[in-house]
C-alpha cells in the first residue's frame, strides 16, 4: 500500500532549502523534548519543528545528544535499559511516546538506517524484503515488486538484479549501506532516520549516498545527523545544531551557516571547537 | 637476580611450557595408537575357512560353491589329524587301566584345543552353544591355540627370589611313542592349510548383530543402541536449552531470580554423571514410571539431563555473539522484539547452536554411568524405534566396560572390545570435527 | 493518519498479556534446570536419609569394614573416602601444574599458528569419552605398569624432574658466574653450572634406581587410576586456565613489558595474579571432574575397599565412592528398600554435596575475577 505525502501546496521537487522549508507543513514537532540515561540528561529540553518533505540536518559535536534525538523518534531509546523522555515530541499531531501508541506500527512508519551499515546475513533478496514480509506481505511477486521498485529507489538495482540470491555481507560498504536504505524504504516509511549513514563509508560512496539522499527528498521527509558540515550544508534544507544535549539553533541550513544567530553555533561552524 | 639468570629463567621455563604441551601431546597420541591399530584388528583381518563358513551360514553371506571347496580342502589337510585321534582312542581303548589314567585328562585336552581350533570333529553331533559350531575364525586366535596344543605351560617355581617363571615344554614328548605323537607334526605344518587364513575385510563389524555373546558377529545393536540414545538425548534437551539460552541471553534482567537460575545451571553442570544415573533410576523409572524398567526412553532423558547445561551455555553464547547491529536493524524495521528474534537473531545464531549441539551429542553417545541403570543392557537385539520406549539396549559405552570385565571370555574377544572402543572414538572425533568445521564457517558466514 | 499509530484499549491489553505470558513462558523452560537440580536433591536424600536413620552415621564415615553383602552387613566406608581422597589428589597431582603451565604456554608463549594445532589437540583429548580411558588404563597401562611398574615410574620421575635440574643449574650457573670477576666469568659459570648439574644428576638416579627397583603387585591401583584421571582432568584445567589468562588483556601485560620484564617475570608477576580466581576456578573444575569420574576409577584402581599400607602408597588397589555405586547397585537394586540399597544413595549424597560445595566455591572465584576487572 502507497501513501504518497500530500505536498499539494509545494511543487513536486522542492527548491532547496531556504523560505519553501520553513513555510512548509511541520510533520515532526518536539516541545521541551528531554531524553535522559538514569538521570543524566543526553537531550535537553529541545524544541523544533521539522518540516515534511524537506531534509533537516542535525549537527553538533560528539556525545552533544544528536543521535539520541534522533533514535528518540522512532523509539529506538526503548531498548536501552534506563532510558526515558520528558516533554513533548509528535507525529503529525500524535505525541510518539503517548501509552496508545502501537509502537510496531510507528517504526513501520519511520525508515532508519544505521552508521556502520548492517545488512542481515541474508540474500540481498531477503534483506529488502524482510519489512513486507514481517508486515504482512506474503507472496512471492507482490515481494519481488517491492524489492525491485526499493532497490531502484536506493539506486542499487543495476548492480545487483542479477544476484539477488547472493549474501548481502558480500557487496562493499557502499553499496551495503544503499541496500539498508532500500530495505528502509521497502515498507513505505513516511520519514527516514540516517544516523552519520556515510560516516564509515569512503569519498566516492559518501558522495552518491548524497545524491541519493537528494533524489529521496520530497518523496520523504529526511532526518540525517551528521559530524560533518559541509555535508550538512550540501544535503539539507534546515539545519538543527545541538551541544551538550541543548539546542542551540535552528533554522534554514543556508542561514545557519553563513548568517548564524548564536554566537556558539558560529563558533562551532568557524571550527573553533567540536 | 642479574641479568644473565633472569634471561636463562626465562628461556628455560619457556622451554618447560612447551615440554608440558608436549606431553600433552604425547598423553593423546600414547592413548589412541593401540586403540587405532588393535582396534582396526576388528575390520580386517586374517580370517580363516572357518570364518567364511560362519558368515555363509549365519548370515548368508559368501559364495556357496566356493565356500564348499574350502571346506573339502581343509577336511583334506585335517584328515591326518583326526586318523591320529581316532588311532589313538582305539589304543587307549585297549590299554591297561594304568596307562589310560595317565593319558587321559592329557588327551582329553588336546582333543578338546583341536575342537577349538578346528571346530567339530566330523560326524560328530552339531554342538549346542554356537562358539563351538565353529573352529577359530581368525588367524591370529588360531595362532595362539595352536601354540596351546603344541607346547604346555608350566610355572617353574625352582627360584625363590623371583616369581614362577613359565616355561613351555612342548607336549608331543608326552605322547611320544604313541599314536597321536605325528599330529603334531601334522598340525605344526598343515596348520595353515587346515584354516586357509585370508585376510578379510569386515567392514559388516559395524552392522551385524552379534552372536554368542560377541564371540562372533559385529556391534550393530551396540552401535543402534549409542545411536538412539544420542538422538533422543538431544531431542529433549536442545528445544529446552535453546529456549532457556533466549530468555537467558534476550529477556532475563540481572534480578536475583536470573543470578540463582545460572547457579543452578552451572551446578547442574558439575552433578557427578553417577549421580545423575541413579537419579534416572529413582525418579524416571522408579517414580515417573516413564518406562517398566530400563529403557531408551529413560536412558535419554536421564542424558539431556546431563547434557542440558552445556547446551544453554554454549547456545546463550552463540546468540550473545550475534551482533546487536542485527537485532536494531530488525527492530528499526517494525519488527517486535520475538519477531526478531525468529527471525534475525535465532537464524544467525544457529550454526554456533548447532555447533554446540554437535558436541553435546558426542557425550551423550559416550557416557556410561547415566545409562548403567537407566537404559543399558549387555546383550540384545537391535531396537525398532517404537520398541525404545519401553525397552533397553546395548551401548558401547556401557558394552565396552562389559565386555572389558565381566565377560566370561574377556581375552578372546579383545579384538571385539578394541573395535568397539576404536567405533566410539571415532565417533565422537568425528563429531567435534564437524562441530570444529562448523564452528570456522559460522564466524566466515556472519562477518561476510 | 493518526488511526495507523494507534492501538485500541484492547489491543493493548492483548498485547501486554501476550507479552507477560510469553515472557512467562520463557522464565518458565528456562527455570527447568532449577526444578531438574531440586528434584536431583530431593530424589537422592530421600533414598540416602533412610540409610543414615538405619545404621546411623559412625559406622558409615568412621569404619574400614565394608561388608555390604554379609548376614551381619558392616557398611563401613571409610576406606572408600580415603580411596576416592588419593585418587583425587593423585589426579591433581598430574593435572594442575601440567595443565596451568600448558595454559599460560597457550596464552603467551605459543606463536599463533602452533596454537591453532594446539586447541584441537585439547578438544580432541577432552572429547574421548572416559570409558575409552578406562578401557585404555585396564587393557593396555595395567599389564605395563605389573610388568614394567618400577622402571615406569623412573623413567616418570626423571621425565618430571629433569626439567627442574636442568633449569635449577643452569641458574646456579649464573648466579655463580654474576659474583665471579670478569676475566674467569664464563669458566666460573659453565663449572659452577656443570657441578650443581652433577650434584642433581646424582640425586635423581638414585632416585630413578630406588624407584626401578619398586615391584607392582597388581596393576589396577591407585596409581593407575591417578595418572588416567589426571589426563582426563587436564584439558578441562587447560583450557578454564587460559581463558583467565587471555583474558587478562594486553594493557597489563605490556605494562609489564615496558618496565624491561622478561616474558616468565611478566607472566609469573603480572599475568598470574591478575588470573589467579580464574586459575582457582579451574583447579576446582579440574578437582570435580576427578572426584565425579566413574568408569576409570571403575576399571582401573581395583576395587579393593581397604585403606593403602602406608596410607601414601599409591601402588595398592583401592575403592572410590562413584565405583562402588556403579558396581554394587546391580545387586542392591534387586534388594530394593535395604540398607544395601540406600548406602548407595547416602554415598551419592555425599559425593552431591562435594560437587555442589566445590561447584559454589568456583563460581565465587569467577565472580571475584569479573568483578576485580570493572
Amino acid at each position: 500500500m502507497h501513501a504518497r505525502i500530500n505536498l499539494a501546496e509545494q511543487p513536486a521537487r522542492p527548491p532547496r532549502g531556504g523560505n519553501a522549508a520553513a513555510g512548509a507543513r511541520t510533520l515532526i514537532a518536539a516541545r521541551e523534548f528531554s531524553v535522559f540515561y538514569g538521570s543524566k540528561a543526553a537531550v535537553d529540553k529541545a524544541s523544533l519543528d521539522i518540516p515534511a518533505g524537506f531534509v533537516t540536518a542535525i549537527i553538533g559535536p560528539s556525545g552533544c545528544g544528536k543521535s539520541t534525538f534522533l533514535r528518540a523518534i522512532n523509539r529506538m531509546n526503548d531498548l536501552i535499559p534506563g532510558c526515558s523522555a520528558t516533554g513533548g515530541l509528535s507525529l503529525d499531531g500524535q505525541e510518539i511516546y503517548a501509552p496508545e501508541v502501537d509502537v510496531v506500527a510507528l517504526r513501520k512508519m519511520i525508515g532508519m538506517v544505521f552508521q556502520k551499515p548492517n545488512p542481515f546475513p541474508k540474500s540481498i533478496f531477503d534483506n529488502v524484503a524482510f519489512g513486507p514480509r514481517i508486515h504482512g506481505t506474503g507472496d512471492r511477486s507482490s515481494l519481488g515488486e517491492i524489492v525491485e521498485r526499493s532497490l531502484r529507489r536506493a539506486a542499487l538495482w543495476d548492480e545487483v538484479k542479477d544476484r539477488l540470491g547472493d549474501n548481502a555481507l558480500g557487496l562493499s560498504g557502499g553499496q551495503q549501506q544503499r541496500l539498508c536504505i532500500a530495505r528502509a524504504i521497502a515498507v513505505n516509511p513516511r520519514i527516514l532516520l540516517m544516523d552519520e549513514p556515510a560516516s564509515a563509508l569512503d569519498p566516492r560512496s559518501t558522495a552518491r549516498i548524497e545524491d541519493l539522499i537528494g533524489e529521496l527528498r520530497g518523496d520523504y521527509t529526511i532526518v540525517i545527523v551528521t559530524h560533518n558540515m559541509q555535508q550538512a550544508a550540501r544535503v539539507s534544507d534546515m539545519t538543527a545544531y545541538f551541544y551538550e544535549g541543548r539546542l542551540i539553533e535552528f533554522g534554514d541550513t543556508g542561514e545557519v551557516f553563513t548568517k548564524p544567530k548564536e554566537k556558539h553555533t558560529e563558533d562551532y561552524i568557524t571550527g573553533r571547537f567540536g | 637476580m642479574d641479568p644473565g639468570s633472569r634471561k636463562t629463567f626465562d628461556r628455560s621455563f619457556t622451554a618447560v611450557g612447551y615440554f608440558s604441551i608436549a606431553l600433552m601431546a604425547a598423553a593423546l597420541v600414547v592413548l589412541l595408537m593401540p586403540i587405532f591399530a588393535k582396534g582396526s584388528g576388528a575390520f580386517v583381518f586374517r580370517g580363516t575357512v572357518e570364518n567364511r563358513r560362519l558368515m555363509l551360514e549365519k548370515f548368508g553371506r559368501g559364495d556357496r560353491a566356493a565356500i564348499e571347496a574350502e571346506k573339502a580342502a581343509a577336511a583334506a589337510a585335517r584328515a591326518p589329524v583326526y586318523e591320529a585321534i581316532a588311532r589313538f582312542e582305539a589304543a587307549l581303548d585297549t590299554a591297561d587301566a594304568e596307562d589310560r589314567r595317565g593319558y587321559r585328562s592329557d588327551f582329553r585336552e588336546v582333543r578338546e584345543l583341536v575342537a577349538e581350533l578346528l571346530g567339530p570333529a566330523p560326524g560328530r553331533q552339531t554342538p549346542v552353544l554356537i562358539r563351538d559350531q565353529y573352529g577359530q575364525t581368525r588367524w591370529d586366535r588360531a595362532s595362539v591355540v595352536l601354540h596351546r596344543i603344541l607346547y604346555v605351560e608350566d610355572y617353574d617355581y625352582s627360584d625363590a627370589t623371583k616369581m614362577g617363571v613359565k616355561v613351555a615344554t612342548p607336549r608331543v614328548e608326552r605322547f611320544r611313542g604313541t599314536a597321536l605323537e605325528p599330529l603334531f607334526g601334522v598340525l605344526e605344518r598343515d596348520a595353515r592349510a587346515m584354516l586357509r587364513p585370508r585376510t578379510t575385510f569386515y567392514w559388516r563389524f559395524l552392522f551385524d548383530q552379534s552372536f554368542d555373546a560377541h564371540i562372533f558377529g559385529g556391534i550393530w545393536p551396540e552401535l543402534l543402541g549409542t545411536f538412539y540414545l544420542a538422538v533422543g538425548a538431544m531431542l529433549f534437551a536442545v528445544p529446552l536449552g535453546i529456549v532457556a539460552a533466549i530468555y537467558l541471553a534476550e529477556y532475563a534482567g540481572e534480578s536475583a531470580f536470573v543470578s540463582m537460575l545460572r547457579t543452578c545451571i552451572s551446578s547442574l553442570a558439575g552433578v557427578p554423571s553417577i549421580v545423575f544415573g541413579l537419579f534416572g533410576l529413582a525418579f524416571f523409572i522408579n517414580t515417573l514410571r516413564v518406562s517398566p524398567s530400563k529403557s531408551v526412553l529413560a536412558g535419554s532423558l536421564t542424558l539431556a539431563l546431563l547434557i542440558l547445561p552445556t547446551v544453554i551455555r554454549a547456545s546463550e553464547e552463540a546468540i550473545k555473539s550475534v551482533p546487536v547491529a542485527y537485532k536494531e536493524a530488525a527492530m528499526s524495521l517494525g519488527a517486535s522484539r520475538w519477531r526478531s528474534i525468529v527471525t534475525v537473531i535465532l537464524p544467525a545464531a544457529l550454526p554456533g547452536v548447532l555447533t554446540s549441539v554437535i558436541i553435546s551429542m558426542g557425550r551423550a553417545a559416550g557416557e556410561t554411568a547415566p545409562i548403567i541403570f537407566t537404559a543399558a543392557v549387555s546383550v540384545g537385539k537391535p531396537l525398532a524405534i517404537w520398541q525404545t520406549l519401553s525397552q533397553p539396549t546395548p551401548a558401547l559405552p556401557w558394552n565396552i566396560y562389559n565386555l572389558a570385565t565381566e565377560h566370561e571370555a574377556v581375552d578372546e574377544i579383545r579384538h571385539v572390545q578394541y573395535g568397539m572402543v576404536l567405533t566410539l572414538v571415532v565417533l565422537v572425533l568425528l563429531l567435534n570435527l564437524a562441530a570444529i568445521v562448523l564452528r570456522a564457517r559460522v564466524s566466515k558466514k556472519l562477518r561476510g | 493518519m493518526h488511526e495507523q499509530l494507534l492501538m485500541t484499549k484492547g489491543a493493548r491489553r492483548r498485547s501486554r498479556l501476550a507479552a507477560l505470558f510469553g515472557h512467562s513462558v520463557l522464565a518458565a523452560v528456562a527455570s527447568s534446570s532449577i526444578i531438574a537440580l531440586l528434584f536431583i536433591f530431593y530424589f537422592i536424600v530421600k533414598d540416602a536419609v533412610p540409610f543414615f536413620r538405619f545404621e546411623g552415621v559412625r559406622e558409615f564415615f568412621g569404619s574400614v569394614r565394608w561388608y555390604p553383602s554379609r548376614e551381619e552387613a558392616e557398611f563401613g566406608a571409610l576406606a572408600i573416602f580415603i580411596g576416592s581422597a588419593l585418587v583425587t589428589i593423585g589426579a591433581s597431582v598430574v593435572a594442575v601444574p601440567l595443565g596451568v603451565l600448558a595454559a599460560l604456554c597457550l596464552s603467551d608463549i605459543l606463536p599463533f599458528s602452533v596454537r591453532q594445532i594446539v586447541k584441537p589437540v585439547i578438544e580432541m583429548l577432552a572429547a574421548i569419552p572416559s570409558v575409552v580411558y578406562g578401557f585404555f588404563a585396564l587393557v593396555v597401562f595395567a599389564p605395563l605398569l605389573q610388568s614394567h611398574g618400577g622402571s615406569l615410574l623412573a623413567a616418570g620421575a626423571i621425565v618430571v624432574l629433569l626439567p627442574f635440574a636442568l633449569v635449577g643449574s643452569a641458574i646456579a650457573g649464573n648466579a655463580a658466574g654474576a659474583r665471579a670477576p670478569e676475566a674467569s666469568r664464563r669458566a666460573v659459570r659453565v663449572g659452577a653450572g656443570l657441578a650443581v648439574g652433577a650434584l642433581f644428576a646424582a640425586g635423581l638416579a638414585a632416585l630413578a634406581g630406588a624407584l626401578g627397583r619398586l615391584t607392582v603387585g597388581s596393576g589396577t591401583n591407585a596409581l593407575n587410576a591417578s595418572i588416567i584421571l589426571g589426563v582426563m582432568a587436564l584439558p578441562t584445567v587447560v583450557s578454564v586456565s587460559e581463558d583467565a589468562l587471555v583474558a587478562v588483556g594486553r594493557d597489563l601485560r605490556e605494562g609489564s613489558y615496558a618496565l624491561g620484564a622478561t616474558r616468565v617475570e611478566t607472566l609469573l608477576r603480572v599475568v598470574v595474579p591478575a588470573a589467579k580466581s580464574g586459575i582457582l576456578a579451574a583447579v576446582i573444575l579440574g578437582v570435580m571432574r576427578a572426584i565425579g569420574e566413574t568408569m576409570v576409577v571403575w576399571m582401573a584402581s581395583g576395587n579393593a575397599a581397604k585403606v593403602p599400607e602406608p596410607w601414601f602408597n599409591l601402588l595398592e588397589p583401592v575403592r572410590t565412592l562413584t565405583a562402588t555405586i556403579a558396581g554394587d547397585m546391580g545387586e542392591a537394586d534387586h534388594v530394593y528398600g535395604s540398607s544395601r540399597y540406600h548406602v548407595l544413595f547416602a554415598m551419592a549424597l555425599c559425593l552431591l554435596a562435594v560437587a555442589f560445595v566445590m561447584n559454589l566455591l568456583s563460581e565465587l572465584a569467577v565472580r571475584r575475577l569479573r568483578r576485580g576487572r570493572t
